[in-house]
């Protein structure tokens, strides 16, 4: 009983949720990435919206499809030494290519977050919303944007702001979400509101 | 004690990206790991394809061919069927039952009507013939020992290569750190 215990207390402090993002403020990648973190966040905790997870599964199944292919021309290589593996060798060769084609050509959209509001009536189909966002390398200036497509007329409207970095991050790269999370609220808003109004 | 060792890794901070990682973004991260392997992989399968030899690139590690070649430097081969083999021409070759290729020149041919051949080779650095490396009561090599022929080379590059297979610990050490840095890291 303590032992479990003891591991589920040892899990709980490995999740840090609530702890303030801290990262290197001169890594961009990682800039980046906890700014969409905590956009996602604010969109799914505050606004209670469903994740999607469809184009981040078809991205996965993309990748391990592609790991399978060389497995198994690792593995058939290795049963039937090299000349006769050759056909397998060239098919297992060009699609692989392919397929790290396709994955990039979806990178290209970089969206990274579909949810979906679920209609509290149950009657008219989802309102999906739509993040995605771009951060050029060495530049301080990062875009977010909101796009909303109505369930039932399946129109799409989008907001997007770009700001310095240096507005969300403090000088220890401490990202200050008091700061951060009216900006996305703000982007949030701006679209439901139209929506109302019509 | 291993639950001290966890929770004072814990409180370092590279670990942070991975901690707040949901089961998709772990399971990323180890994809991301196994596409490195795998374009690796295939671009050596794919270079096996193109030149139709089963080796490539090999490194030169002896300096029995000194002064065409020196240990480390770096060979690219491709096995074409319709390349002659000739005497006075490098070729490299696997003894039947030994894993290392080996980079020598070809001496003596003895070519039969229907193509089939028996060739001897020497290194231009050795003083005898390679007859001495055969298998026991072997005293030709035939087309199927041939990985293949030189077609280009950078020198000493290979020395990385040699100092890896020398040094075990510094490899798996090198390929550790690097595999960590992949799975922590994200994109």
């Amino acid at each position: 009983m303590a032992a479990k215990s003891g591991r589920n207390g040892l899990l709980d402090k490995w999740k840090i949720d609530d702890k303030p993002v801290k990262i290197d403020k001169w890594d961009g990648s990682a800039v980046k990435n906890s700014l969409d973190d905590s956009a996602k966040k604010v969109l799914l905790e505050k606004y209670k919206y469903v994740e999607n997870f469809r184009l981040i599964d078809g991205r996965l199944i993309i990748c391990t499809i592609s790991c399978l292919f060389a497995i198994v021309a690792l593995i058939w290589d290795y049963l039937h030494p090299f000349p006769e593996s050759k056909p397998v060798l060239a098919f297992c060769v060009v699609s692989y290519p392919l397929q790290i084609l396709s994955q990039l050509y979806q990178k290209e959209k970089s969206i990274f977050l579909v949810a979906h509001r679920k209609d509290p009536a149950g009657m008219d189909p989802d309102d999906i919303w739509q993040l995605s966002s771009s951060l050029k390398r060495f530049d301080d200036k990062y875009t977010l944007k909101l796009t909303f497509i109505s369930g039932k007329t399946k129109q799409q409207r989008e907001a997007e702001f770009t700001k310095s970095i240096a507005k969300f991050f403090d000088n220890n790269g401490t990202l200050v979400m008091e700061a951060y999370e009216p900006e996305v609220s703000k982007l949030h808003d701006s679209l439901a509101l139209e929506r109302k109004t019509k | 004690a291993v639950r001290a060792a966890v929770a004072a890794m814990l409180s370092l901070d590279f670990l942070d990206d991975v901690r707040r990682m949901n089961k998709r973004q772990l399971y990323y991260q180890v994809l991301n790991f196994g596409m490195i392997v795998s374009s690796a992989l295939m671009i050596w399968k794919g270079l096996m394809v193109v030149t139709g030899s089963e080796s490539p690139i090999v490194v030169v590690l002896s300096g029995s061919m000194e002064p065409a070649f020196h240990r480390g430097d770096l060979l690219f081969l491709t096995n074409r069927i319709e390349d002659p083999i000739r005497v006075g021409e490098i070729v490299v070759f696997r003894i039947e039952g030994r894993e290392i290729p080996i980079v020598h020149r070809v001496l003596k041919i003895h070519e039969k009507q229907n193509g089939d051949i028996k060739f001897l080779t020497k290194g231009d650095n050795n003083a005898v013939d390679d007859r001495g490396l055969y298998k026991q009561g072997q005293h030709w090599l035939e087309k199927k020992d041939v990985v293949g022929r030189a077609r280009g080379f950078v020198p000493y590059i290979g020395i990385v290569t040699i100092l890896m297979n020398d040094y075990p610990k510094f490899k798996y050490a090198v390929l550790f750190l690097l595999g960590l840095f992949v799975l922590v890291h994200r994109e």
